[in-house]
């Protein structure tokens, strides 16, 4: 399949490196001359030089045999032109990575039904959702739903003193039969490994855990965190995230906080959220974050458009005392450092675009997929159909690569932690954790 | 700042003065009282002057907002002194302050008598009274521009100088269709409450006349005892009802008329009317707990309630029971009512509820903002947040409403009132109520007033009713200073 990359910004350089990745015939678009050639150097991908939004170039790029176009330069009217073009001249599947609500609201000349794009990605709005299922979690660094919600990926660092600290996988089985997760993946100083039975757990560890929504809430207290409800969050930044978030949280019923700089914005904010405390404030105004209660606070999201400010916030947040401290990170660079300096979790729009975008890219059997910051392994969920070859199949005669296995298993309303013995069944949706290498072969596999 | 346009528009707006004066010259003709000739030269003098004004000028170019502002102040005022002219001509009134007291009241909508005896005032003077109400009610200007399109866009101008609240809704996207709108919703309600007051019985003059000063919010009677007369409940029920639609916003009565009802949506109409049911309640209560009701029962205590609640908030000022003699928590009540008003966009006057509303809200602002510093607070009627500058300005405007009260009853004071009066009479005529308290109450009229104090609350009268900024602005020495212009 030839997929067409408008935009090779970090967004467009990250999709077309995991699309190449997993053997996609990449073809990527970029106006500015240095960036285009900075992709042709890092990635295994044809680079063109020019404006994506204009027929002659995407001719030049073979439109005609593409199936797929990725707009995701940073304007959206630039993106929406290529999607209309690229609809023209017959690609299939479009998707525009568009930020104005405007353009994507229900009713919008260019919805689905008017301009037949596809899909629309607000990165914007993504991460706000992404740090909202973070903040729910006392210990988590990393969320993302499956099957419509009903399974959880959770990633936590295990706490020293931890109770699955020091054992193996095997032994944990045994010890809490009763606790339905899956240890997907383990990062250890810097390195992701799918386990086995044998793999033993350490104090510092990164662990990534499948479990169904309803008993995610038991899997924190194992890696030595308490467990928390949400109920105040001070958000950092009048950034369009931040706003986003803080309509989610007011939407749940969240006390929220929200602060920025810059007084108009102040007035912007205070008049789109009726229930939020906004203040015309300093991201790093120690004195004030104090005097407004962070010490305690449930969560604090530093939300601004510095990355540096972010951080620096984020951590004098952490200082006085705010639980559970999450950080917007925009430059790909920064996320592995975020829990080195001490920072609880961070999100990014781009990331969160990146995954967005992903998850249709596999559509079709592929169902929804997620690509964690700072690990390779991806989440990918499939759901059987009656003719795959794996239907009917237990999973230890599946042969799945080493560095892959399977999560769950969601049947009907229920929600399997799988073994060996389980079958699995036309129908089922199957969640997947796995290296990118061994994507194809999975797909292959489910394919079939 | 044209004059020249000036006088050009409020000539032309005489002559639709000119044109009621006609109507009231055939009422007096119909009913043969022998006012009609005093009627005519009336409509005579005052289409002359106004012609004369409208075909020695030229109206040319756009009006700016300081001219809309000046040509409404000055049409008003022009308005009420022709309007004065059938009072002098007609011989029912002797001296020129009186009458031009009673025409402002009319056209203020504020239903301010000097008239001691009305019943005894002939038929064409009765159907002016309440005709001068009907046309200030929804504005001689809005009238005006719903008829002549001429002014163009100028006629925003002049309408949102008019129209009572913070910012006028358009209805439709030409302001001479919208002023039309409103036009018909006001004579339609008219219409129907004169029908309804004929199916109780009142005769067909009482009950165009009532119609009239209700739709108004004015409180002009034929009766000297005002609705009191009417022994009626029925009567009573369906002037409530009337008074109450006329303080309402009439935006939402016409979405009404063209079947969506959106009154519970509209947080101005939830605050305006729990203020109503709350006000009426307590004094409903008040009274029958102090036995002032005993032997007549429970449903004249909240019939006289919710009516005088009604009529006082909604600024009309009918009486149907001698407030006075209420209980002082219960007058109190009602005391506090002068400052609400009716909603913006309804007929009332007085502070409107919109206003009321956001001023408390943002005291409960200012309020937060002590817990919080640093906060950026924005106060907002339902959802929808109100700018800073509006805020402002309604802020200002009830700074100056209150002043001018306080002003207003200073003045009364050194011109002879005793304390209470003074202050009743001021609030009752910068609300455009009417009846006030002490020697201006219920029962009381505003005959025996010398005339600088009837000077001075005719003049109080015409910055209530164009709500204070834009007469004040007259008074401001940028307003006349010259400004280069393109035109």
């Amino acid at each position: 399949m030839r997929v067409l990359v408008v935009g090779a910004g970090e967004v467009g350089f990250h999709l077309a490196k995991r699309l190449s990745e997993e053997s996609q015939d990449v073809v990527l678009i970029e106006s500015d001359p240095e960036r285009a050639e900075f992709a042709q150097q890092h990635l295994d991908v044809l680079t063109l030089q020019g404006n994506g939004a204009s027929l002659s170039v995407l001719e030049q790029a073979g439109i005609d045999s593409c199936s797929m176009m990725l707009a995701v330069t940073s304007r959206d009217e630039v993106n929406l032109i290529a999607c209309l073009a690229a609809k023209r001249s017959g690609v299939r599947y479009t998707t525009a990575r568009i930020s104005n609500p405007d353009y994507y609201e229900t009713g919008s000349v260019l919805s689905r039904e008017h301009m037949g794009i596809d899909l629309m990605i607000n990165p914007e709005r993504e991460c706000a959702w992404e740090t909202f299922q973070i903040l729910q979690s006392a210990a988590a660094t990393d969320v993302a739903q499956f099957a419509d919600g009903r399974v959880q990926l959770l990633g936590l660092q295990v706490k020293e003193g931890a109770k699955v600290a020091g054992k193996s996988l095997a032994q944990l089985g045994r010890e809490m039969s009763d606790h339905h997760y899956i240890t997907a993946a383990i990062v250890r100083d810097g390195i992701t490994t799918i386990p086995d039975g044998d793999s033993v757990i350490q104090e510092g560890d990164h662990l990534y855990m499948l479990a169904p929504t309803t008993e995610v809430r038991d899997i924190p207290p194992l890696a030595g965190y308490d467990a928390y409800d949400l109920k105040r969050v001070m958000i950092a930044g009048g950034s369009a995230e931040g706003e986003y978030l803080a309509r989610i949280l007011e939407d749940h019923g969240v006390e929220v906080t929200i602060l920025d700089h810059d007084r108009r914005r102040c007035l912007e904010l205070a008049e789109a959220l009726p229930r939020a405390l906004v203040l015309h404030a300093d991201a790093t105004d120690l004195e004030l974050l104090e005097m407004e209660g962070v010490a305690g606070i449930d969560g604090y999201v530093s939300a601004t458009g510095n990355d540096e400010t972010n951080l620096l916030s984020s951590l004098l947040a952490k200082t006085v005392g705010a639980r559970k401290v999450v950080s917007l990170v925009h430059k790909f660079e920064y996320l592995p450092l975020v829990p080195r300096v001490g920072v609880d979790a961070s999100v990014s729009p781009r990331m969160a675009a990146v995954n967005a975008i992903l998850r249709y890219v596999r559509r079709g059997r592929v169902m929804a997929v997620a690509s964690l910051a700072g690990i390779d392994a991806e989440a990918i969920e499939f759901r059987v159909d009656a003719d795959s070859a794996v239907a009917g199949r237990r999973l230890r005669d599946l042969h799945l690569p080493a560095n892959a296995v399977v999560g769950t298993l969601v049947r009907g309303e229920e929600v399997i932690v799988p073994r060996g013995d389980d079958e699995i069944l036309a129908g089922d949706e199957v969640i997947i954790f796995a290296m990118p290498d061994a994507i194809p072969e999975i797909e292959a596999l489910f394919d079939a | 700042m044209s004059l020249r346009k000036i006088a050009n528009v409020v000539g032309l707006l005489q002559v639709f003065v000119a044109l009621a004066m006609v109507a009231a010259a055939g009422v007096a003709l119909g009913y043969g009282d022998g006012d009609a000739p005093a009627f005519l030269l009336s409509a005579g003098i005052t289409a002359g002057v106004g012609l004369a004004a409208y075909r020695l000028t030229r109206f040319e170019g756009d009006l700016t907002q300081r001219e809309g502002f000046a040509i409404v102040t000055l049409a008003w005022t022009a308005t009420a002194l022709f309007g004065s002219l059938p009072y002098l001509l007609t011989g029912v009134v002797e001296s020129p302050m009186p009458a031009v007291f009673e025409a402002m009241s009319g056209f203020t909508t504020t239903g301010a008598t000097i008239f001691r005896d009305i019943e005894s005032l002939p038929h064409g003077i009765l159907f002016w009274r309440s005709l001068t109400h009907w046309l200030g009610g929804m504005g001689i200007i809005v009238l005006v521009i719903a008829v002549l399109p001429f002014l163009g866009v100028g006629g925003m101008q002049l309408f949102q100088a008019e129209v009572p609240g913070p910012t006028p809704e358009r209805l439709r996207p030409r302001i001479t269709q919208t002023a039309k709108l409103l036009w018909f919703v006001y004579v339609g309600l008219t219409a129907a409450e004169a029908a309804l007051y004929l199916l109780g019985g009142m005769g067909a003059f009482d009950a165009v006349n009532h119609a009239f000063a209700t739709m108004a919010t004015g409180g002009f009677s034929t009766r000297n005892a005002s609705i009191a007369a009417y022994d009626s409940a029925y009567i009573h029920w369906v002037t409530v009802v009337f008074m109450y639609l006329a303080g309402v916003n009439f935006s939402l009565h016409f979405r009404a008329a063209t079947g969506s009802f959106t009154y519970w949506k509209d947080r101005e109409w939830r605050f305006f009317t729990g203020v109503v049911v709350a006000a009426a309640a307590v004094i409903a209560v008040v009274n029958l707990a102090a036995g002032s009701y005993g032997a007549a029962g429970v449903e004249p205590a909240i019939r006289d309630a919710v009516f005088q609640v009604v009529a006082i908030v909604t600024t009309t000022g009918f009486v149907s029971a001698d407030y006075e003699l209420w209980m002082p928590a219960a007058q109190m009540v009602l005391f506090a009512l002068f400052f609400v008003g009716g909603m913006a966009g309804s007929t009332g006057g007085g502070v409107k509820a919109v206003r009321v509303l956001l001023l408390l809200k943002q005291t409960a602002n200012e309020l937060r903002r002590h817990l919080h510093p640093r906060a950026v607070l924005v106060a907002r009627v339902g959802r929808k947040p109100v700018r800073e500058e509006v805020m402002a300005n309604i802020v200002g405007f009830v700074i100056l409403y209150l002043l001018l009260c306080l002003a207003g009853a200073v003045a009364m004071s050194f011109l002879g009132m005793d304390l209470l009066t003074a202050i009743g009479a001021s609030i009752a005529t910068v609300g455009n109520v009417g009846p006030g308290f002490g020697d201006v109450g219920a029962t009381d009229n505003y005959a025996w007033i010398s005339d600088p104090a009837l000077a001075v609350l005719s003049f109080l009268m015409l910055v209530g009713r164009l709500e204070i900024y834009t007469v004040l602005l007259l008074f401001h020495p940028e307003m006349w200073k010259r400004r280069k212009s393109f035109h």
